[in-house]
């Protein structure tokens, strides 16, 4: 599913896991991995972690009717410029990157409830871009390397 | 994630023991009922050994001042480690909680 045609991957790992939100500090796992390979600090993995939950879980909730099971692919690749994660499911259409943006200066009567994990996603990841290829749901999610990486 | 439900100095006070995370958002959401009961009562959140936190315990957070806010108490954030105060600030949640 990777399709980045980008030189020099020097790390490539998948995870798949089923669409139940127990699952997430599996998610957490593979993350600490991956950002530990693209010696990233505590606090960007911290916050990779954030972004890369908020995607998924929102496959896990969003992407199949209610009490149909179905799986959530998560891909991470290293190259030499970023690490790049690609989430896909074979779930609705949906587009994430579609929302619209919250308003984060509003008081608490006024902030609704949604709309944050997007919005936290769109705060963490240097780039977001959403395809429906061949029957999937295909999100990838980018975060350039630290330079003394 | 472990949460501890004190009451001290008239204050309500939760500590947040852990990683919330979406796994883990239901079970604290149960746990966080006893402070719905504030009456009177300021809350303050402990955050001093929350170690993450995702958008589905930010909802609970709000959730709580919400409803806390219309019965006059007042919810404070305490101890909070730089990462998280960070996440607070991605989301405009610094601007409506107060922080101890």
């Amino acid at each position: 599913m990777l399709t980045d045609n980008q030189p020099n991957v020097r790390y490539q790992r998948q995870i798949t896991l089923p669409n139940d939100v127990q699952e997430v500090p599996q998610l957490n796992v593979f993350v600490d991995e991956v950002c530990e390979q693209a010696d990233f600090d505590m606090s960007t993995t911290l916050k990779l972690n954030l972004a890369i939950e908020e995607a998924v879980v929102n496959v896990m909730n969003y992407a199949y009717p209610a009490g149909e099971k179905g799986d959530v692919d998560i891909e991470a690749m290293i190259n030499d410029e970023c690490l790049v994660f690609v989430i896909s499911d074979s779930g609705t259409p949906f587009d994430p990157t579609a929302k619209a943006e919250v308003d984060t200066t509003l008081s608490a009567e006024e902030r609704g409830i949604g709309g944050l994990g997007i919005h936290l996603i769109r705060q963490i990841m240097d780039t977001i871009n959403y395809e429906r290829v061949e029957g999937k749901n295909v999100l990838t999610l980018r975060k350039k390397l630290t330079k003394n990486s | 994630m472990k949460t501890t439900f004190k009451e001290e100095d008239n204050y309500f006070v939760m500590y947040f023991e852990g990683r919330l995370d979406t796994a883990a958002s239901a079970q604290v959401e149960e746990e966080m009922k006893p402070l719905y009961e504030c009456n009177g009562h300021d809350i303050i959140l402990d955050c001093a050994n929350l170690e993450y936190i995702s958008s589905s315990g930010l909802r609970l957070f709000l959730g709580l001042l919400k409803a806390a806010k219309p019965k006059g108490s007042h919810v404070y954030i305490r101890s909070i480690n730089e990462d998280l105060r960070q996440v607070f600030a991605m989301t405009g949640f610094i601007n409506l909680f107060e922080f101890k």
